[in-house]
């Protein structure tokens, strides 16, 4: 009994490869005796595919198997073949990098990783080399997300290398990263990271939950994972932070969110993302924290001037001249006279041709985008002017616009605010600033009711929080961002314990040294 | 509130803050002594289920009234001052649909929208300041020159615009916190809109002196509107805009509180139908009474006086009731 019992715990005990989590549940085939009838089961697997290479061994009596189009012929030479040669060992099968099963489902789908695969007659066993090729390009600073100072290196495609680059930021435990396989025919690796301890684990159990029950035959891309996990489709503002640099997915994983990764992109996804976490780039905290406040309070007011400006000017001139001070009003009025159109038209008109200069330029090569730039901006803007079309302001207005809506740093909500404009416009030209306040509040209570992942999107403005507004609308220095923000519902409030005690130091050190000489000073006083 | 009391309107508005608190302890005596209710649960148990429901539904309608009472005045001073030519139901239609959008989100939503448009009151204060460097203290003088009796009488006016506390009864028991925290957050909730009322009132007194006021139909906006910054020429319209999401938000109030009392009273849950229900209800008594001064009067007048029943005497009522209850409770249970 006790032997049995001890066999048993030691079946139980013994430790088995870990690689990323399989597609449970697949029937398993066990292989033959017969090499022809295994190679011959693989082939109908793979559908007599002509990229699938078969080498014969040992006079008919071995085979091995493997994708030349997946597989790497050094890596098969020095796994397999140079071991052999070098006489480390008499048979493949010794050979101890090598991965054994009998099942030969598994072993169509370790092909499929790139993995060569070695059988001979009259063995039930399947030896498996990892030989896989890849082709990575270096981790570049990403072209949408660069910075003056700070680190210049960037996600790739390949998950293994921006895993990669996370470890080397966050070296600690804590870090885990969790594997899973979407989509059924693409079969992606999509990985979420987060750290142990100070991410809301309920958080992390809904990520998973959310990312199980996707259930598509394709996942290409993190945009895609995106539509399928956010809290509310109906919404125009991005619930997930897109970014492509691991410095910024390495401070809001210490911060307590969880990024989500998937193979073959380097954009990596954030959750839960609030709307001002949009308005931080890695570079303000590269600044001094005065200048970082001021960039910061910029491209807050961008955000007011990007949504707000043409529909406040078109309200002014269409319905509330009297707000202009007296002395501007002549020269506007005289702009807008000659123009047939109502300012309304001509405002959505210079808007819609701003958006068709930005979306000709994006995707052609730089020379020719640069021509685009020029003959819309420049020959279209002043010619426009000059036949009487629209008015010299309105193209100043709009071309601010425009400008204010790019310095939002990121891609997606810099979209949203465009597209926000076009009912804004609509509402200024019909009700004036009443039309004005109108879609503002309806904006605000969109932003109020959004959550990201239960978290209220619109933190830490509504609700309120006064402490969290350090890293909003200012920065406030590092050293004062003790606690981390609320609404990651990080376990662990406390970031940073004082950290600047020698600063105390040296001024104890300073009044102990200042005390006896004021007390000297009194004595002769007192002598006096 | 001038009208009645001239220039001593001011008092008048201290001595109703003052009536009020003491009506918002009271509430607060009601409240405490069911925490698990709302005012249309707490009707049913004061006044027995016969009378309870039908004082419910009297609420209800109040609350109705006052909403289409406020779109009414809102829609009044957007003709006169800024869209002239605007049909009522587009203004009406419009806000109503804004705070209908609200008030789906629910109490959480409200709560947070509302304390991130009270940062906003700071710029109203800020243009009212801005007017304040042509006050006129002498204005306020002489002190009590018409009489205690017409001070009262302005009471009576000045207590109106504090109607909105009865939210407090309505939604005390959705809000987390112990009793006293809930006190306390009451009295200074009044405690500042008070002072807010206060300085508006203070400002336009002393700007106006007292003959011109009674010609003055809208002093905050006439004071405004002669005053100029570098940029931008006429400051009153700024306040409006501003003010537009003050109505909005108390819109909204009214609105929640209507459709709460209403799933209440039907026991059912989704409250989003309760809500374009009386949404398009509001719409309607809007678009019925219409922009003409005299029916406006007239139906605030009604508003009015039913606003002392629903906001003073029921609150009133209810306190020795409720203390009656509590007892017979306890005498239960300690039996």
């Amino acid at each position: 009994m006790g032997i049995f019992t001890r066999i048993f715990r030691n079946n139980r005990d013994k430790l088995a490869d870990r690689h990323m989590s399989e597609p449970s549940g697949e029937k398993e085939v066990q292989c033959s005796r017969r090499l022809s009838e295994n190679v011959e089961y693989i082939l109908g697997a793979f559908h007599q595919t002509n990229d699938l290479k078969i080498r014969v061994l040992k006079k008919g009596e071995a085979a091995l198997l493997y994708f030349e189009s997946l597989a790497e012929h050094e890596k098969i030479h020095e796994k397999i073949f140079a071991p052999l040669e070098m006489g480390h060992a008499d048979d493949v099968f010794q050979l101890p990098n090598a991965k054994k099963t009998s099942d030969l489902e598994e072993a169509v789908r370790t092909l499929l990783r790139g993995h060569a695969i070695y059988m001979e007659e009259g063995k039930k066993e399947i030896s498996q080399f990892s030989v896989t090729s890849s082709f990575g390009r270096t981790p570049e600073e990403p072209q949408n997300e660069k910075v003056v100072r700070g680190a210049h290196d960037g996600f790739v495609e390949n998950m293994m290398t921006n895993i990669n680059l996370i470890r080397k930021r966050v070296e600690h435990r804590d870090l885990t990263i969790k594997y899973f396989k979407l989509g059924k025919k693409t079969n992606t690796n999509v990985s979420v990271i987060y750290m142990d301890g100070i991410a809301d684990p309920t958080l992390v159990q809904e990520i998973e939950t959310r990312l199980h029950s996707i259930d598509s035959d394709m996942i290409h891309s993190p945009g895609h994972v995106e539509e399928f996990i956010e809290d509310q489709s109906n919404s125009p503002f991005p619930q997930m932070l897109n970014t492509e640099r691991p410095d910024r997915v390495a401070a809001n994983l210490v911060e307590g969110r969880v990024a989500i990764m998937s193979e073959g992109s380097p954009t990596t996804l954030i959750a839960p993302a609030t709307f001002f976490m949009f308005y931080q780039a890695p570079d303000d905290y590269n600044m001094r924290w005065f200048t970082g406040t001021f960039v910061r309070l910029i491209r807050l007011f961008s955000f007011i001037i990007a949504v707000g400006l043409p529909a406040f000017y078109i309200a002014v001139v269409s319905f509330h001249f009297e707000v202009i001070p007296d002395e501007l009003i002549i020269p506007v009025k005289a702009s807008i006279n000659e123009i047939a159109y109502p300012p309304i038209i001509e405002g959505l008109v210079m808007v819609i041709i701003i958006e068709l200069i930005r979306e000709a330029g994006i995707r052609l090569p730089a020379p020719i985008g640069q021509t685009i730039g020029i003959v819309g901006g420049l020959v279209i803007g002043d010619a426009v002017v000059r036949a009487g079309l629209v008015s010299n302001i309105m193209v100043i207005v709009v071309a601010l616009t425009a400008i204010a809506s790019f310095v939002v740093p990121s891609n997606e909500l810099s979209t949203a605010l465009r597209l926000l404009t076009f009912p804004l416009i609509v509402l200024a030209g019909t009700l004036g600033f009443i039309g004005i306040v109108f879609g503002m509040l309806i904006i605000l209570t969109h932003l109020t009711r959004l959550h990201s992942f239960g978290v209220p999107y619109f933190a830490p403005l509504a609700p309120l929080s006064l402490v969290d507004l350090k890293d909003t609308f200012v920065r406030l220095p590092m050293f004062m961002m003790k606690l981390r923000p609320k609404d990651a519902h990080a376990l662990k409030p406390v970031a940073l314990d004082p950290s600047r005690e020698w600063k105390n130091r040296d001024g104890q050190n300073q009044s102990k040294q200042g005390s006896p000489g004021e007390k000297t000073s009194s004595t002769k006083d007192t002598k006096q | 509130m001038h009208s009645v009391a001239r220039q001593d309107g001011w008092i008048s508005l201290l001595i109703g803050a003052l009536a009020i608190q003491v009506i918002l302890l009271g509430i607060w005596v009601v409240a405490k002594s069911f925490p698990e209710d709302t005012l249309y649960t707490i009707n049913d148990k004061l006044f027995t289920k016969w009378i309870g429901k039908p004082i419910s539904i009297l609420y209800i309608l109040y609350f109705i009234g006052v909403g289409s009472l406020i779109i009414l005045l809102f829609c009044r001073m957007i003709s006169m001052w800024v869209l002239p030519n605007t049909p009522l139901w587009v203004t009406s239609s419009l806000l109503i649909s804004v705070c209908m959008y609200m008030v789906s989100g629910g109490l959480i939503v409200l709560g947070r929208m509302y304390t991130m448009l009270s940062l906003l009151l700071g710029l109203l204060i800020f243009f009212i300041i801005i007017a304040t460097k042509e006050m006129h203290l002498m204005y306020l003088f002489p002190i009590l020159e018409s009489g205690w009796g017409k001070v009262f009488a302005g009471i009576n006016k000045a207590i109106f615009s504090f109607f909105g506390f009865i939210v407090s009864l309505v939604i005390f028991s959705k809000v987390e916190g112990s009793h006293v925290q809930k006190l306390k957050t009451i009295v200074y909730a009044h405690c500042f809109v008070t002072t807010f009322y206060m300085f508006t009132v203070f400002a336009s007194f002393t700007f106006f002196s007292t003959s011109e006021l009674k010609l003055v139909p809208e002093p905050v906006l006439y004071m405004l509107k002669a005053f100029t910054l570098p940029i931008i020429a006429r400051i009153d319209l700024f306040f409006i805009s501003i003010w537009v999401i003050n109505v909005a938000t108390t819109l909204a109030t009214y609105l929640y509180m209507a459709s709460l009392g209403l799933s209440d009273l039907f026991k059912r849950e989704p409250q989003s139908h309760f809500i374009v229900l009386i949404g398009v209800i509001i719409f309607i008594i809007s678009i019925y009474v219409g922009l003409d001064i005299s029916r406006i009067q007239a139906f605030n007048k009604v508003v009015t006086n039913s606003g002392y029943i629903f906001s003073v005497a029921l609150p009133l009522i209810m306190v020795p009731l409720s203390y009656f209850i509590r007892n017979r409770r306890k005498g239960e249970s300690s039996s």
